[in-house]
């Protein structure tokens, strides 16, 4: 195993515990309230929360298309986030060419973003 | 000898590394609880002091136990499951919640080499697992199947979102000063970084707005006031955990206090230095770097609070505005102008790790 | 220690990518994607490329699985339709991923790896002094510029269409000039006169 691998190792570990603690505590009520008898469950008490009335509809319905389109454009400034990063810690060895070409990059993203501007994608109606 | 070389020579190697490392892990998780709870009991009483009211006070010396009953009385309520729900997801996303609040602290540098995992991409860790914090929100708010769940769990993940996309930016920044991903790399690159003897990038005039725009969106994130949208009391009844009851419901608690325990500890290894003192003077060394860093978190917790008990909430199409046309260009600009300064004044000319 | 990490790793692979295609519930179907991502990661991980699976994590699981959760939980399909008429189209999916598969079977048959000069440069892991994502990084921006300029294009395109396809221009609702709020001043808006008594003011 790589050297760079075992460094994770804890990382992993952690998470085995975390995993673990999450089981317990969502489990024990579960379990001991099943066990001793006091889970009383009813149709009332089991129904979701809408003001007071039985639900009129399923709750998953379709929604603004504008959550979608917040998602898309997250996805590309997070690519571009993500070019930034062995960017921004390499550029010793990159050096003056390595800055223009991301210039050039942010150039391509900085377009794309005045366009969305221009056309009111950024605004939340 | 090493913590785990003491281990491995009582135990064997396997399991003394494993022994080692799952009581450094209970050592940080542990804390992390009770600090959660000790924290949900300063942002209690910091809001009454400024509301002029007493705060809890009742249970225990000066109320300090009430969090503790809280739970405690969380802990013997009933698990509700809603009949519409979907059972695995409902219950999978506490779950999931909670546990990234948790990991992302095994990388958190606490003083020089008290760190868990030391790894060379420490930055890039924490980014991954605070971008993967809206699914415990999103699953809970599908799985409820409750409009007030579902629309709160919809408005909290593009609002995560939204703000992830400027923290990536200024991360940026504070990665390019440093040339490093690793956390420990960071804190020392501060040392003595503004005039030979101010520790900390947030003294930095290049950076000093980077800091500012990284804490407010760090209360974006972490979905607090004014930035609570996805669980506005007075629209939609606590948002996507008004389905949840018990222990699953005190599981999101916990992990958005210990998120918010966690960027209270960021923050000042980003800006302010991390364990190191505030001025780069011999005699403040002698205190120890853990005790720097605790009062620098506890610091941190109090502008939370702060805020918290004085600024009024966002409305959403604002709180959208705020991220995506301000804090967006702005910090996208600011990279540039950053990285630019730095090229044309040579920063780059030395070997990262050599300064 | 690292063959079993990377059965652990390949193995839930595996199980997981089979599940996305299996599970019933769509929704499900994303999750177990997620938990395949995961697995890649630990792969990539095993391997000593921490900054690609960082990457892997960042990109796929925080970015783009968010937009399939969003597409999938707001469907509203009758899945017993859907499944109705599975079996009539099963000829043309055979068909279409038999093509597919022979293609795949054509090019892996006739690549070789390690012909540029790259992959032996890679195998040999980053020079000392200098991390896993500093190497990728010196390499990237200038090496590969074009392809990373290329990228960016790409990404132009694909925020430019989505907008295209998504944005509506909506009519009929109130929205909130903060410049022009703050351009008000009590001069343009607030005027103090005096009402006689009995006659009322004029506006």
């Amino acid at each position: 195993m790589s050297a760079i691998a075992s460094e994770y190792l804890p990382v992993l570990l952690f998470f085995a515990v975390g995993i673990a603690f999450a089981l317990i505590f969502v489990s024990a009520p579960i379990a001991v309230s099943a066990l001793t008898g006091t889970a009383k469950p009813e149709a009332v008490k089991l129904s979701e929360y809408e003001s007071g009335f039985p639900a009129f509809s399923d709750a998953r319905a379709k929604f603004d298309v504008q959550f979608y389109l917040v998602a898309i454009l997250f996805i590309v400034f997070d690519l571009e986030a993500a070019f930034l990063f062995p960017w921004a810690v390499s550029l010793h060895w990159g050096g003056e060419s390595a800055w223009w070409a991301m210039m050039e990059f942010l150039g391509e993203l900085a377009i794309g973003l005045v366009y969305a501007w221009k056309v009111g994608a950024l605004e939340w109606e | 000898m090493t913590y785990t070389g003491w281990f491995v020579e009582q135990f064997g190697a396997g399991l003394g590394w494993f022994l080692a490392n799952l009581t450094l892990i209970l050592a940080i998780a542990f804390p992390v609880m009770v600090g959660v709870a000790l924290a949900v009991y300063a942002d209690r009483k910091i809001w009454a002091a400024m509301q002029m009211r007493r705060g809890p006070n009742v249970v225990g010396p000066f109320g300090i136990l009430q969090t503790f009953a809280d739970a405690a009385k969380l802990f013997l309520k009933e698990t509700i499951i809603p009949a519409g729900a979907s059972t695995g997801v409902f219950l999978l996303a506490p779950m999931i919640s909670f546990t990234l609040a948790l990991v992302v602290w095994a990388v958190m540098p606490f003083d020089a080499g008290l760190v868990l995992a030391d790894l060379n991409v420490g930055l890039l860790y924490i980014f991954a697992v605070s971008s993967m914090g809206v699914y415990g929100i999103i699953m809970s708010g599908w799985a409820s199947n409750s409009k007030y769940a579902f629309l709160g769990g919809l408005r909290s993940a593009a609002q995560m979102v939204s703000y992830e996309v400027s923290m990536g930016f200024i991360l940026v920044a504070v990665m390019m000063y440093a040339q490093s991903l690793n956390l420990s790399d960071i804190v020392l690159a501060q040392k003595g970084n503004v005039l030979g003897i101010l520790n900390g990038n947030i003294f930095n005039p290049l950076l000093f707005p980077m800091g500012i725009m990284f804490f407010i969106t760090a209360l974006a994130e972490t979905n607090r006031p004014p930035f609570d949208l996805p669980e506005a009391e007075a629209e939609l009844v606590a948002g996507y955990q008004v389905e949840y009851s018990s222990m699953s419901f005190a599981l999101f608690f916990l992990g958005e206090y210990a998120n918010i325990l966690f960027m209270c500890a960021l923050i000042p290894t980003l800006f302010l230095g991390g364990w190191l003192p505030p001025l780069d003077l011999p005699f403040l060394y002698a205190i120890p770097g853990f005790v720097w860093f605790l009062s620098k978190m506890a610091f941190l917790f109090f502008l939370f609070a702060w805020v918290k008990a004085t600024v009024p909430r966002y409305r959403y199409d604002q709180l959208m505005r705020l991220g995506w046309k301000v804090f967006l260009p702005l910090s996208l600009f600011w990279v540039v102008v950053v990285s630019g300064w730095l090229m044309f004044t040579g920063h780059f000319a030395a070997a990262p790790g050599v300064m | 220690m690292a063959a079993f990490a990377f059965y652990l790793f390949a193995g839930l692979l595996l199980t997981s990518g089979l599940m996305v295609i299996t599970a019933k519930n769509p929704v499900h179907s994303v999750l177990w994607l997620i938990l395949a991502f995961f697995n890649a990661a630990g792969l990539f991980i095993l391997l000593g490329a921490e900054f690609l699976a960082m990457l892997l994590v960042i990109v796929y699981v925080g970015a783009v699985a968010v937009l399939f959760l969003f597409v999938v939980m707001m469907l509203d399909i009758d899945f017993k339709a859907l499944q109705r008429g599975a079996l009539q189209n099963l000829p043309l999916g055979l068909a279409v991923s038999g093509v597919i598969l022979a293609e795949v079977l054509l090019v892996a048959s006739g690549w070789t790896a390690g012909q540029g000069v790259i992959v032996h440069e890679a195998l040999a892991g980053p020079p000392p002094g200098m991390t896993n994502t500093q190497w990728i990084g010196s390499q990237l921006y200038t090496r590969y510029f074009f392809v990373f300029s290329m990228s960016g294009l790409i990404l132009l395109a694909a925020m430019i269409g989505a907008i295209v396809l998504t944005h509506r221009r909506r009519v009929g609702i109130k929205k909130q000039s903060i410049a022009a709020q703050n351009a008000r001043t009590p001069g343009g808006t607030v005027a103090v006169g005096k009402a006689a008594i009995g006659q009322g003011v004029e506006l």
